[in-house]
């Protein structure tokens, strides 16, 4: 009796190679379509970042910080980003290359992720479709999507971007959707009471009042992009990935350790900036 | 001039409104309902007419489908079944089919709210909530913070303009649904248990404040409340509903006077009926008039007809004294009989007998004799509520 599954084999794993197979050689514009604004933006950014003489973006950093959060944090910023150049200018330059990439997933996160997660708050059925794809961009190992999204995008900074993005939107169309539908509905109800339009209730009153888990969202946008960036590395994404994973190979455990203390460092500042705009939010009034 | 009437309207909750519909149309109650189909019936069967610049009152115990029903007249709840009609001076609108862009403009211009549970926006400050439905309507900033800042006086919240809700006290809060309700100049209102959360020196204020404006512009109120003496002391007229029916409506009298059911009487037998019976209501209207055209009162108290009925001498122990209107009457010292109009509150004789006079006091129409009230009808009316 044991073995009942040599009767049938589902060859999901043809299916998928074929329908990647179908993909790169039919569909491959619209995959360039992807890439051309994303390259665009990434590069654009990147090129900023590095003419950007180090002493003045520390200063940005700092009024930034400030603004965003406090003295204290924009303190701690600015030592953070510091050690990072004064450990090696090369790391330095990888740190803004990762910036780059982060600042793109967080711009991805804005204007892709924000109305996906509002659509998905006045849908319940939009968010039925779209849960599992969530689902799928967030638990689905990076090295079983890293193939197609190479031979999709081809090896480089692009495709090593791409898979940041993946990883990362989920969050911000998740936490977008929560924070909306928790908007108490007897507010809402108020608003349709003066004869405010649904769009005029989701400007002026689920939209702030959402904002602080709207920047939750953002936040951990952030976070899971410096997470996926080494391994967005092995495709060919430059950045922080890039000495971590040449440590790795080399076994230069001084490498690798730089790279990983970088990327903590900006987690860490990154995290504590978007927290205190999210504590600017007017939803926190409550 | 808005009114609005409702014909029939049905709210049912839950899936299958049609299965409960039907079996309430066989008999079935809420509970029934409840228990075969699983929908919760929130009103059956309402049907009542509001008139221009009349305040209605809705009452009834918790659960019995006023908020409900309140909030079938705007659709933030889609009535099962029914009919709501509203007229104003230019148009009438069937509002239960209306499109969404003419449901939208009645809700920004015609009905205004104000939520049980007052329902702020709580990252505005109290002018942003007050403004907001000026902001909808797109009346500019300077017209909107005045307009609001008058209202925030009006309520009694000068000051606290730039307070955000959470820094404010519930009947604080309460006041800023209300001045938020009141700033759309919408000329229906809709008002949830609007006044619940003040204390009783405010709470009064309010009334009167409500009154006044009753009186100042015309508008058309849905009044839903808990409490019986503010119904008595606001509504022209009262409904009474027991899980989501109507059980009685009527005048704050006719109800007082006249309680239908037990549930009714239960409401009533707590509440103050001074402000309420009229004169006429507990009047001795049984008298006999003799051959020489005098009424006896009392063994002390007389008065002499004229051929019409009309009112023409007062005696007092034999004594002519003159007839006076209770109305403005100051002068104490003055032995003098008093008369009423048959509308006249009896806590304005109450008031009259305490302060100038012990004899009876008439109550006449048209300045002919319908009856007269004496101690003992004041305390029969109070006690028995007019009834018997
Ligand atoms: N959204 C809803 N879904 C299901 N049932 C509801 C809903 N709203 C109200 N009900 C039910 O309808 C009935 C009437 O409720 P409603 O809120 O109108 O009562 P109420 O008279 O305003 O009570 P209260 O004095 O406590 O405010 C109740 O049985 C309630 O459970
Ligand atoms: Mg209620």
């Amino acid at each position: 009796m044991g073995d009942i599954f040599s009767i049938y084999r589902i060859p999901v794993d043809v299916w998928v190679a074929d329908g990647v197979d179908w993909l790169v050689s039919n569909a491959r514009f619209i995959f360039q379509g992807i890439k051309w604004p994303l390259a665009q933006l990434l590069d654009g950014l990147e090129f900023l970042l590095h003419i950007t003489p180090p002493l003045i973006f520390l200063i940005l950093l700092f009024l930034f910080a400030w603004w965003a959060s406090n003295w204290k944090v924009a303190i701690f910023s600015v030592a953070v980003f510091a050690l990072i150049g004064f450990m090696g200018k090369g790391l330095w330059d990888y740190t803004m290359t990762t910036l780059a990439a982060v600042l793109v997933s967080v711009i991805v996160g804005a204007v892709l992720g924000i109305p996906l997660g509002i659509i998905s708050a006045r849908s319940d059925r939009f968010y039925a479709i779209i849960r599992p794809f969530l689902d799928m961009m967030q638990t689905t190992p990076a090295f079983v999507y890293l193939v197609p999204v190479v031979m999709l995008f081809s090896i480089g900074t692009v495709a090593g971007l791409i898979a940041v993005v993946i990883y990362s939107l989920p969050p911000v169309i998740r936490l977008t959707n929560l924070g909306i539908r928790q908007v108490p509905d007897d507010v809402v109800e108020a608003s349709t009471a003066f004869g405010a339009t649904p769009n005029q209730t989701l400007l002026k009153i689920q939209i702030p009042l959402a904002l602080d888990t709207i920047m939750q969202g953002i936040n951990q946008n952030i976070m899971l992009a410096l997470a996926m960036v080494v391994m967005a590395a092995l495709i060919g994404a430059g950045g922080l990935g890039v000495p971590v994973y040449e440590g790795l190979n080399a076994l230069r455990i001084g490498l690798a350790a730089i790279g990983g203390i970088s990327i903590v460092g900006m987690a860490m500042v990154l995290d504590r900036v978007t927290e205190g705009i999210g504590e600017k939010a007017p939803g926190k009034r409550e | 001039m808005p009114s609005i009437e409702l014909e029939g309207v049905y709210k049912v909750f839950g899936d299958e409104p049609d299965k409960a519909v039907k079996l309430i149309n066989e008999g079935a109650d809420k509970d029934e309902v409840r228990e075969k189909t699983g929908q919760v019936i929130g009103v059956q069967d309402i049907s009542f007419e509001i008139k221009n610049n009349e305040l209605f009152v809705i009452m009834g115990l918790s659960g019995s489908g006023k908020s409900t029903l309140l909030r079938c007249v705007n659709r933030l709840v889609e009535p099962t079944k029914g009919k709501i009609t509203l007229r104003t001076d230019s148009e009438e609108y069937d509002v239960t089919t209306v499109d969404y862009e003419t449901l939208r403009q009645i809700r920004e211009t015609q009905i205004s709210m104000v939520f049980q549970n007052f329902a702020l926006f709580p990252h505005r400050t109290v002018r942003e909530n007050v403004g907001f439905g000026l902001e909808i309507q797109g009346v500019g900033d300077k017209e909107k913070n005045r307009k609001s800042q008058e209202l925030i006086e009006v309520v009694g919240l000068e000051g606290f303009g730039d307070s955000y809700p959470s820094q404010l006290s519930g009947g604080m809060q309460q006041r800023v649904g209300l001045a938020r309700g009141l700033a759309t100049g919408a000329e229906v209102l809709l008002m949830d248990e609007p006044f619940s959360a003040l204390d009783p020196l405010i709470k009064v204020q309010m009334q009167v404040e409500l009154l006044d404006l009753m009186e100042e512009m015309q508008r058309t109120v849905l009044f839903v409340t808990h409490d019986l003496d503010e119904a008595l002391k606001l509504g022209h007229r009262i409904t009474i509903m027991e899980a989501g029916k109507t059980v009685q409506k009527g005048t704050p009298e006719e109800i007082i006077v006249n309680p239908k059911t037990e549930y009714v009487a239960n409401f009533v037998d707590n509440a103050d009926p001074s402000d309420v019976l009229r004169a006429v209501t507990i009047a001795e209207k049984d008298f006999r008039v003799s051959e020489d055209n005098r009424v006896k009162i009392n063994e002390t108290t007389e008065v002499e007809l004229s051929n019409g009925q009309e009112v023409e001498k007062g005696y007092l122990a034999g004594t002519p004294v003159s007839i006076e209107p209770l109305e403005g009457y100051d002068s104490p010292e003055k032995e003098v009989i008093l008369y009423v109009s048959p509308d006249t509150p009896i806590s304005e004789i109450m008031r009259a007998r305490l302060n100038y006079t012990s004899t009876p006091v008439l109550v006449l129409k048209d300045q002919e004799l319908v009856g007269f009230v004496t101690e003992q009808n004041l305390l029969h009316g109070l006690l028995e509520k007019g009834r018997g």
